[in-house]
């Protein structure tokens, strides 16, 4: 359970960081939260020469907002000010709300926004809710910096677009539309720290009539090695007047499209199976917030 | 019911060992560090069956920092809680039995060398196959053999007739037999094994630090396995992080400690990972159970047939003790006439299964409670008239010879399901949400220690002084439970003073009296005998010279509050410290010793009047009885049970501390809600533990926890020391059941193996609908 040695680095600018990870290469690691990356060192998966960490990087924390243009988060956020931020409550409610089942309150006040899609695992909290927010990461080098949509930016399993010397620096997210609402849920045997057997989230706008579909993003985490974005769900409603029976279908198409394994934490036919029930909850409440209906009929 | 009117027992005071716990002062085995302290570290097998070809640790000792390597050779004689069957050594032998045992063991300077060193030494193994399941180990015990002395691959079974239930069978009118199946759970205590040996070369005498809940027979065993004289060792508790039954035997991290103490000199450290712990296990058994019940047309139970496999891992352990209390506890807590087990023990390469809370009772008691709910139905009446109809009373004697002698177990029955709005609920409450009903009991100590002998099991010394007061030695281990708390309750009780003014020395074999250890739920009863016994003692003397200063006989004294008074004209009175100060000028230090030897219960078939095997097992003092309700709301889409409410009621006899009695029951829902719901150990093909930590192996959380709602039941033992009986492990025995017969009240569906997790609960209720649909449809 021990670490291997490393040389620590503290930097305090942005500027810093990319010449370290410049010079450094792959052998350092940025250390945001640990706790991921501690966890893979302690079982000797990693063993990185250099540690970077970015916690004394002002510019990469705090959330910000413009309205009309949308909300910033720092890569260096954690995950509990985004739990209990008013802002995020109110305009981006899915991400509220996975950032409130991430692990535990301890992990919550360790963990970090972008530590979660950096490390991309496919059962990870946010990134299924960010995707269907419409979030853009912004990955930055000595070279400079590019914007790319989350979806883009995770790979697979653990993997990512990030190349030597290149880091996170934050997730930009479009003002919500009008008449929209996210929700976001997951299926666990327990209600804390628990690694998701599934998880969903989903971002409904409604037309002006209050009950057409303008747009939606319904994205699956844990049925596959990425967020997965339900695209014939997604076309099933998308146009049409919100109704039990779309409801039903999309549900049933976007548990045919997820792509699940068996593990010890759930069984593929399961894992397929609660797509379903998390679809039609999720649109249910999606539709009700968005269409000013009351909450919950479930 | 003359109870009489106690001021210290039945008070909810704090803990002893609360505000250090709280305020993070309390210092554990792993807290400590001594001068010239090396570290060890145990290398494990990745293989579960398998010989050990060579061990190599030449590369290791060549690592600077490492002192010493040992392996098997340096400590081989066999050890184990039950003498008769000990086959456990400190490290493998020649072969090894499950994932994950110790092949050697390092010591170095700090514990990164040590570790680093594991991966210096080479071992070659030679792998053998593997058994995972006891009816495939029997049946090919043949072709693979797990110890050389146990030909079918078991290490005990035996068979138990009272009375005569083939004919009870014939005349029921209600047979009901089915199988049941537990899952393979560990006690997931917080503190890691961990154990601290500083031998001591000039003077030959060996200092323990351990975290155990038995400093008697881990004293014990290290005499056996060091070949030293247990006057030569000394045992000391530091604080200890929960035990539940895991700590109920020595550890290999012991072991290995003592022996690499010895070999450099020096004190030497072992603290588990949690996946050591994992590893070593020693957690509850997994028994494969068929069980059969016979009613007449009443709806009294007239006899039951119990079979059980239980599988036991790689090694003996508790074992044959488990097993035969799982046959024991078909007699109670109902009259059964007649009945036979029969039990077997089978070895597996898995971790070793031992004692874990509510010991043999948690699996036989799941088959039987939701048994008796299915039979109420088939009776037609609700399962609490079933129960109420067949509960003991006061002074009942079992076909089997247990002997209850006194219980408030339907008053549990009739509390729980007033509170509960039980009989209101059950069968009527909408698709999805249900209520269940189960009760239990539990021993209060055990009438034999586990090897031959005839020595009280508890002593009890208390010393009384001017400069320190009451000081109350026992080498009794507080593993979180709470026996410190207790026994100066009950001290201060019978020596007519406060609580607080109560010092407890305990968890030393050297500074403390002889205590056997902390599992049975025997302490608070055994420790009780023995306070009142030394106490008396103390009480006479003290007596004898407060007379002199009253003026009056002293056989006219009372103590209480603090004072010496004469019962006649309670006005004579005088301080107690005064009396104290007075004896201690004229004689000196004041002491009394008090002993505590169960009853020699033997278990024999009445109806012969003939001793049958194994059947000692399960004789108490007394007993304790609970009935728990739990309220579950299924989600139909999803199969996860969401618990509702529990209401409680139990009969732990007189509460000595109620505050520490509920917090015990909580604790032991919880505890057997994780057994019911979440947990389970999982091995792949080749035995390897996949879910080896707190992350995957899921205990409850807080956010779990059920609304709770307990009631101590107004109750008094006339034959126990304050009227006390046990609340540690008799909780635990209702849970499982009641939560299986909730789902049931909830879904239809009854459940008969664990944990009932929510994509069994959902292929259930598409099986049931299937069904239904099939029958609708034809
Ligand atoms: C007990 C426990 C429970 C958990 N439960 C959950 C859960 O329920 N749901 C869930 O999703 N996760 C869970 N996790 C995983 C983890 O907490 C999250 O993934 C977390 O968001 C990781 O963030 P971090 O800041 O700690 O990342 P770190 O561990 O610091 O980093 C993770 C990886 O990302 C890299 N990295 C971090 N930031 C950047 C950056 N700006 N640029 C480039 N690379 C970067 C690091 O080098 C590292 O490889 C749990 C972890 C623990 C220990």
């Amino acid at each position: 359970m021990y670490l291997n040695d490393f040389e620590y680095f503290a930097p305090k600018t942005c500027g810093e960081i990319l010449d370290l990870v410049g010079r450094l290469g792959t052998k350092a690691k940025i250390l945001a939260g640990g706790t991921d990356l501690l966890i893979m060192m302690k079982e000797k998966m990693l063993k990185p020469d250099y540690l970077i960490d970015i916690n004394d990087v002002q510019e990469l924390k705090g959330i910000s907002y413009e309205p009309g243009k949308g909300a910033v988060i720092g890569t260096a956020t954690k995950i509990s000010e985004i739990e209990h931020s008013d802002l995020i409550r109110e305009k981006y409610f899915a991400l509220s709300q996975a950032a409130g089942e991430l692990g535990s309150a301890q992990v919550r006040a360790m963990a970090t926004l972008g530590g979660n899609s950096c490390h991309a695992s496919p059962a990870a909290e946010t990134p299924p809710p960010l995707v269907a927010l419409g979030a853009k990461v912004v990955v930055k080098s000595i070279a400079g910096e590019k914007e790319l949509p989350l979806e883009e930016f995770i790979l697979g399993n653990r993997k990512t677009t990030l190349a030597e010397g290149e880091i996170l620096t934050k997730f930009l997210l479009p003002e919500p539309a009008p008449r929209s609402a996210s929700r976001y849920s997951y299926i666990g045997l327990r209600d804390a720290m628990e690694i998701d057997a599934v998880n969903m989230a989903v971002n409904l706008a409604l037309e002006d009539d209050g009950r057409t579909v303008k747009s939606l993003r319904m994205v699956m985490g844990s049925v596959s090695p990425v967020p997965l974005i339900a695209v014939e769900a997604q076309g099933i409603l998308i146009g049409q007047v919100f109704n039990q029976e779309l409801m039903e279908k999309a549900a049933q198409a976007a548990s045919v499209e997820a792509n699940p394994i068996s593990d010890i934490r759930a069984s593929a036919e399961y894992r397929r199976e609660m797509v379903a029930v998390l679809a039609r909850r999720l649109l249910q409440q999606a539709f009700n917030a968005a269409s000013g209906t009351k909450e919950g009929n479930w | 019911m003359n109870k009489p009117n106690y001021t210290q027992v039945g008070r909810s005071v704090p803990r002893i060992d609360g505000p250090l716990k709280v305020k993070g002062e309390a210092i554990y085995t792993d807290d400590m560090v001594l001068p010239r302290m090396a570290y060890g570290k145990i290398k494990r097998s990745p293989y579960a069956h398998a010989i050990i070809k060579k061990i190599d640790y030449s590369k290791a000792l060549e690592l600077p920092g490492v002192i010493a390597v040992i392996t098997g050779e340096d400590g081989p004689n066999k050890w184990g809680i039950v003498p008769q069957t000990a086959n456990e050594v400190a490290l493998a032998v020649g072969k090894v039995r499950f994932w994950g045992e110790g092949v050697a063991a390092v010591a170095a300077i700090d514990e990164e060398t040590a570790e680093a060193a594991l991966d210096l030494i080479e071992v070659e193994y030679e792998p053998l196959p593997v058994l995972l399941d006891p009816q495939e180990s029997m049946q090919r015990a043949n072709e693979v053999r797990i110890h050389e002395d146990a030909p079918e691959n078991i290490l005990h079974a035996g068979e138990q007739l009272f009375g005569d239930p083939d004919k009870a069978f014939a005349e029921c009118t209600y047979v009901l037999e089915k199988e049941f199946h537990t899952s393979y759970v560990n006690h997931a205590f917080l503190e890691p094994h961990t154990a601290l040996a500083s031998f001591d070369t000039p003077s030959g005498q060996l200092q323990m630090w351990s975290s155990t809940q038995v400093p008697h027979y881990l004293h014990r065993q290290l005499s056996i396995v060091l070949e030293m004289p247990m006057n030569k060792i000394r045992v000391t508790l530091p604080a200890i992080g929960g035990a539940f039954g895991g700590k109920g035997e020595a550890s290999p991290a012991d072991f290995c400690a003592a022996l690499l103490s010895r070999k450099i000199g020096r004190p030497v450290k072992v603290t588990y990972e949690r996946s050591e712990v994992f590893a070593t296990n020693k957690g509850r058994h997994p028994c494969h159970m068929k069980m059969k019940i016979g009613l007449d047309q009443d709806g009294y139970i007239q006899a039951i047939d119990f079979d059980n496999t239980l599988d036991g891992g790689a090694y003996a352990g508790w074992g044959i003790v488990v097993m035969f209390y799982t046959a024991s506890m078909i007699h109670l807590p109902y009259k059964v006439p007649n009945a036979r087990a029969r039990v077997r023990r089978v070895y597996t390469n898995k971790p070793t299964c031992g004692a874990m809370r509510g010991l043999g009772g948690v699996q036989p008691r799941y088959a039987m409670e939701c048994m008796l709910d299915e039979m109420a139905e088939m009776v037609g009446i609700s399962p609490y008239e079933l129960k109420m109809k067949n509960a003991v009373e006061s002074g009942y004697l079992s076909v089997s010879n247990l002997h209850v002698p006194h219980t408030e177990y339907k008053k549990c029955l009739q509390t729980a399901v007033e509170k509960s709005g039980y009989l209101e609920k059950h069968g009527k409450l909408p698709f999805g949400k249900g209520i269940g009903l189960a009760g239990g009991y539990y021993i209060s100590g055990t009438a034999y220690t586990l090897y031959q002998a005839y020595k009280p099991h508890t002593t009890v010394l208390i010393r009384v002084d001017t400069e320190g007061g009451v000081t109350v030695h026992c080498a009794a281990a507080d593993i979180g439970q709470g026996c410190n708390t207790v026994m100066a309750q009950m001290a201060a009780e019978e020596l007519g003073i406060r609580y607080e003014d109560v010092h407890v020395v305990s968890g030393d074999t050297e500074t403390g009296t002889f205590d056997l250890g902390s599992f049975a739920s025997r302490l608070t009863y055994a420790s009780g005998v023995a306070i009142k016994d030394a106490a008396a003692q103390i009480n006479q003397k003290l007596k004898e010279v407060a007379a002199g200063m009253v003026g009056c006989r002293a056989d006219q004294l009372e103590i209480k509050d603090g004072r010496f008074y004469s019962k006649f004209e309670p006005k004579k009175a005088i301080e107690w410290e005064k009396v104290v100060d007075v004896y201690t000028n004229a004689v000196g230090t004041l002491v009394g010793i008090g002993h505590f030897s169960p009853p020699r219960l033997k278990g024999i078939d009445l109806t012969r009047g003939k001793r049958v095997q194994g059947a000692n097992i399960g004789h108490s003092p007394t007993f304790g009885f609970s009935c728990q309700i739990w309220e579950v709301d299924v989600d139909l889409e999803t199969g996860k049970i969401r618990v509702a409410k529990v209401t409680e009621a139990g009969d732990c006899g007189q509460a000595v501390n109620p505050m520490s009695v509920d917090g015990q029951v909580e604790g032991s829902i919880m505890f057997a809600m994780g057994q019911a719901l979440y947990e389970e150990m999982r091995l792949d093909a080749e035995g390897k533990m996949i879910n080896a930590s707190l992350h995957d192996y899921k205990v409850p959380t807080a956010m779990e926890l059920p609304e709770i709602d307990t009631t101590i039941v107004d109750s008094y033992d006339p034959t126990a020391p304050f009227g006390v009986k046990e609340s540690g492990e008799g909780p635990v025995q209702p849970t499982i059941p009641a939560i299986t017969n909730a789902v049931y009240d909830a879904i239809g569906v009854r459940f008969t193996d664990l944990p009932i997790t929510p994509e069994k609960v959902l292929r259930a209720l598409k099986e049931k609908q299937a069904l239904n649909s099939e029958c609708s449809g034809s």
